[in-house]
């Protein structure tokens, strides 16, 4: 999957778990602030790119410190490379 | 942060207060902190004593619930009114045939907004954030009337004892902003309560709170005089929002609101400058 591929499928499962338009998913959105996701929204989208990517990231640290699209891009690309993205 | 009255004497829109303003500041502050501590005090110690009364005569959980629940409802209605004539309150029910209960749900402004539900002639609990659980006597009246501190339990723990009241018939008002804008912004929506009423399929009403976000301003004490417009809006029904999404719901029902207040705000714009036109004849 190349990193284009990447985030295509990204803004997809916003899309459809969210309806949130295309057009919002920039990679300066703040997921908080500019999508208005809450924490319990996060806990869904955790388990959508979990079902997505067929990755374990529910305890991964790492996912604390997310706030925009692009850090959700960079730390599922950086993960890809320690774990097959399904 | 506190203001202090010589900052209060400031006047949104037209920069200093009139002498006139200055005297309906000053009238509304005066009667209210001293009618407010006396009916307050009386109030609290007789609701009390009810309250107490009907615990030893009962001896039922349930209904000693929801006589506090009530007596904290009708003490909001009278302190909510209170300000009048210098800051008064107009109710508008778009639909007062709904049957409780509910999931209601108001954008955030001010303080006073904790009283605003008081008009709902429901029982009801609110959810709360942390500030009040600081405030010993206010922590007290919310532990007995079961309110629901959203930030000390999670989301499993609030479902179910948001369930269990939505259950009992009991209505539950929510601030789903989390925190006051003190300005007329409406902040994003946290879901919490939407998920509450998707989970025991109970309407939801939108309630817009307009114009009091300086009665009282965001850290500061004072009222001022204003009218303040509360619309309860048309419910949201378990069918309409079947299926979807949480994310969805908030945002859609948020949408309701903030279309309600926009509207509103172009009213008072428009009767501003009729005012103003009428006034430079």
């Amino acid at each position: 999957m190349t990193d284009d591929e990447l985030i295509r499928a990204v803004n997809e499962v916003f899309i459809d778990s969210f309806e949130i338009p295309p057009e919002k998913l920039t990679p300066q959105a703040l997921i908080f602030q500019d999508l208005g996701l809450d924490s319990l929204d996060v806990v869904d989208l955790v388990a959508a790119i979990q079902k997505r990517f067929k990755v374990q990231v529910r305890d991964d640290e790492r996912v604390r410190s997310i706030r925009s699209m692009q850090d959700l891009y960079n730390y599922l690309i950086l993960i890809r490379g320690e774990q097959k993205l399904g | 942060m506190t203001t202090s009255l010589a900052e209060a004497g400031t006047h949104r829109g037209s920069g200093q207060r009139t002498i006139g303003q200055w005297a309906a500041f000053l009238s509304l502050n005066i009667w209210f902190y001293t009618i407010g501590t006396l009916f307050s005090f009386v109030y609290v110690t007789l609701a009390g004593l009810w309250v107490l009364l009907c615990l030893a005569v009962t001896r039922n959980r349930r209904k000693t619930q929801y006589v506090i629940r009530r007596a904290i409802s009708w003490y909001g209605w009278v302190i909510i009114r209170l300000p009048w004539p210098w800051a008064r309150l107009k109710f508008v029910d778009y639909e007062p045939d709904a049957k409780p209960p509910f999931v209601v749900v108001l954008n955030h402004r001010s303080s006073s907004d904790a009283y605003v539900g008081a008009v709902l002639p429901i029982e009801c609990v609110q959810v709360l954030n942390v500030w009040p659980n600081h405030v010993p006597f206010l922590r007290f009246m919310a532990r007995i009337a079961t309110y629901l501190s959203v930030r000390e339990m999670p989301f499993e723990e609030f479902a179910a004892k948001g369930s269990r009241l939505l259950q009992q018939g009991c209505s539950v008002i929510a601030f789903p902003e989390g925190t006051r804008s003190g300005s007329t912004k409406l902040n994003s929506f946290h879901g919490a309560c939407f998920r509450l009423a998707q989970m025991n399929r109970v309407k939801i009403v939108p309630m817009a709170v307009f114009g009091n976000e300086r009665i009282p301003a965001r850290g500061a004490p004072w009222l001022n005089p204003g009218k303040v417009i509360l619309s309860k809006l048309v419910s949201v029904k378990p069918e309409q929002y079947e299926g979807m999404s949480a994310y969805k719901l908030k945002n859609m029902v948020r949408d309701m609101i903030a279309a309600h207040l926009e509207a509103q705000a172009n009213e008072a714009r428009g009767t501003a400058a009729t005012g103003a036109k009428h006034a430079a004849r």
